[in-house]
This record gives structure tokens, sequence and C-alpha cells, in this order.
């Protein structure tokens, strides 16, 4: 209960102040928010598979986002940033959709 | 192991295990309890994690809406501009009519003027610089059926013999195909084609000349020229018609411009012509 409400406060605050964010950070919000999709995916379904920890969520939340950006900017440091970017997709992709396979399994037994 | 199937297998983080494991290790159960629900400090990561999906997406949305309302902006513009050269140009237009009536009056508003421009009229009536009307003949000539080598197609010095014959009968003006004939006009094969004034002529050639239309068919078949074309339509087949006509209009000549010619006056001429 708690979690949606705070996914929806989430919402409303993005809607309401539509923040701005500063150019140089541009690149990295799309790679961040797949790694943070990760990150909830894959504790959803430690919640479902009764493993879930608080801690392991936010510190695994935190560290996705932040080595997501890393990679990316560091991509485009050497100057491939597009395949790098390109790769933790794939990557955090593939993840994603293991997760939700499990999360499948478990709310509809099949 | 390769990379897709450890993907696969390792898609939920070890953490999660790795902290259950130690949660069962250790005895006491309370505090660990309430970790395994989504607490406050989840609730604050997922709603980050929901303004950060937010922000990227009003990020994406406002951009393209940004480039959207650009290119219609610039398609506004292109218009506008389109509209007001359109506009320029009528006035101009406007302007050089304007302006070449006002330069007829003010010449034909002195009596000297007033003969020097008939004399310019009649010039370019003449030089075939301007559009001519009047009775006269129209001629139309064209290959003998099933043509197949040139011999029984219409040449450029058949064309040239009837425009000849034409001028010796009396014709005033000429066109071959809307190429009004004048001092600088060659009528010429240039490849496959007859050429006159540069331009490409296609068959059949329709010539029209300004004359007196009683006498013109008549002194044409008098001429050599008239005589040479009834043996070419009798002997090689090719297609000749010439009617008479009451009203013909003779489009002027687009002339190139001279550019070695020297314009001298001609008590100037006339001392290097005795020299």
């Amino acid at each position: 209960m708690i979690a949606i409400i705070g996914l929806l406060i989430g919402v409303v605050i993005g809607l309401v102040l539509q923040p701005d964010v500063p150019i140089g950070l541009e690149p990295y919000l799309p790679i961040a928010v797949v790694a943070a999709l990760d990150a909830v995916f894959g504790a959803l379904r430690a919640f479902l598979d009764g493993l879930f920890d608080d801690k392991v969520f936010v510190v695994s939340f935190i560290s996705n986002v932040f080595i997501a950006a890393l990679i990316v900017f560091l991509g485009d440091k050497l100057g491939v940033g597009a395949q790098l970017s390109t790769g933790v997709i794939v990557v955090l992709g593939i993840r994603i959709f293991a997760n939700v396979a499990a999360i499948r399994r478990h709310i509809f037994h099949a | 192991m390769g990379l897709l199937p450890y993907l696969n297998t390792h898609a939920l983080d070890e953490d999660y295990a790795l902290a259950a494991e130690r949660r069962t290790a250790s005895p006491e159960g309370t505090g660990s309890a309430r970790r395994r629900r989504f607490g406050r400090r989840s609730a604050v990561v997922l709603a980050v994690f929901a303004l950060l999906a937010m922000t990227a997406a009003v990020q994406t949305s406002r951009a393209s809406d940004s480039e959207e309302s650009g290119r219609r902006a610039l398609i506004e513009q292109v218009k506008v501009r389109r509209a007001t050269v359109a506009e320029q140009r009528t006035a101009i237009e406007a302007l050089v009519q304007e302006n070449r009536r006002l330069e007829n009056d003010l010449l034909r508003s002195t009596g000297a003027a007033r003969a020097v421009l008939d004399q310019r009229d009649l010039l370019r009536l003449r030089s075939g610089t301007s559009v001519a009307t009047g009775p006269g003949v129209e001629v139309v000539v064209d290959d003998a059926l099933a043509a197949e080598d040139d011999r029984n197609k219409v040449l450029d010095s058949d064309l040239q013999k009837l425009v000849n014959g034409l001028w010796r009968a009396g014709a005033e003006a000429i066109s071959i195909n809307g190429e009004r004939l004048t001092v600088l006009s060659a009528i010429r094969h240039a490849g496959s084609a007859i050429t006159v004034n540069y331009t490409s002529l296609s068959r059949p050639y329709r010539i029209l000349a300004i004359g007196d239309p009683a006498t013109l068919p008549r002194r044409f078949a008098a001429t050599t020229s008239g005589q040479a074309w009834l043996d070419l339509q009798g002997e090689v087949g090719l297609l000749f018609s010439m009617r008479t006509r009451d009203f013909l209009r003779l489009p002027a000549a687009d002339l190139p411009t001279l550019r070695h010619v020297v314009r001298s006056d001609p008590a100037a001429s006339k001392e290097e012509g005795d020299s």
C-alpha cells in the first residue's frame, strides 16, 4: 500500500512541478529510468518470492541508476556512448523480461 | 556459462537471497520482519523512480512538441515569404508596364519623337522582333508517308527553298512552327532535327507567310523553288499543302543580343567604306 502511495506521490510531483533536467544530465535520464525500472521489477519479484528486503531494494535502486549513468558517461567520454547505452539497455531489458516472467508465474501460477 | 543464460538466471539480484539467508541465520526476527515489507524507504525510492520516469516522459514530449511547433512556424514563414515574393513580382510587372507606358507617352508627346517611335515600330516589324498580323498563306509540309531515309524526309535545304520561294513570291513576314524568321535566322540541320532560331522543330512543319493571298500561291508556283517543291512532291512523295488565310498572327522572334556588332553613325561607316 505504502509502495503504491509512494509511486502516486512521485507521479503527481512529476506532473505538477515538471522539473527541468539540466542539459548536462539529459542524456543519462532515459538510461537511469530503465535501470530504475529493472530495480523495481527485481524488488517486486523478490517480494513475491518472499525474499524482499527493504535495504537491498534501496541500495540496488541507487546503485543501478548510478552505474547506468556512469557507464553512459564513460561511453560518452570514450566516444562510444551510443553503443554502450545500447548494451546497457539490452542487458537491463533481458533482466526486466526475466523478472516479469517470474512475477507472472507468481500471479497466474502458470 | 554464456552471457544470455547467465543474465536469465541472475535476473534477480543475488543480494536478496543473501539478505534472506542472513535473516534466517540470525535468531532475532523482530527487526528483520519489518524489512521484509515495503517500508517508508522503499516508498521514497519508488516516488523517486516515478518522478524520474515522469520527468523523462515530460522532457521527451516537450522536446517533440517544440520540434513540431518549430517546423510549423517555419512552414508558416515560408508561406508568408512566398506570398510576399509573388506580390512583389506582380508589383514589378505592373511597374514595368507602367514605365513602358509612361516612356511611350513621354516620347509621343513631341513630334520628332513620335516619328522615331513609328520608325522603330516599323523596323521591329520588318526585322521580325514584333508581332505581325495580316492575311497570307499557310503552308504545311511533312515527310513522305512511311519515310525511311533522308531521301523522302523534309530536309533543311527543302525548307530553305520553300522559304526563299515565299520571299520571292512577295511574302513580307514568315514563321516556321512559331519561329519567326529574322535577319539572324538560320534554317539548318542539327542532329536529326531542323532548327530555326536555335530551336529544334518537329514535323509537320507549318509555315505562315504574310502577303497578298491572291497572288502569293501563284507567284510561288512560278519560282524555281516552287518548281523544286513540285518535283519533291511528285518524286519522293513529300507532303505539301498551301491554303490562303484571311488573318494570320506571326509571333515576335526572341533574338540573341548582339555582342560584337558595334553601332556606328552612318557618316563614319561611309568613310570607312570609301577608304
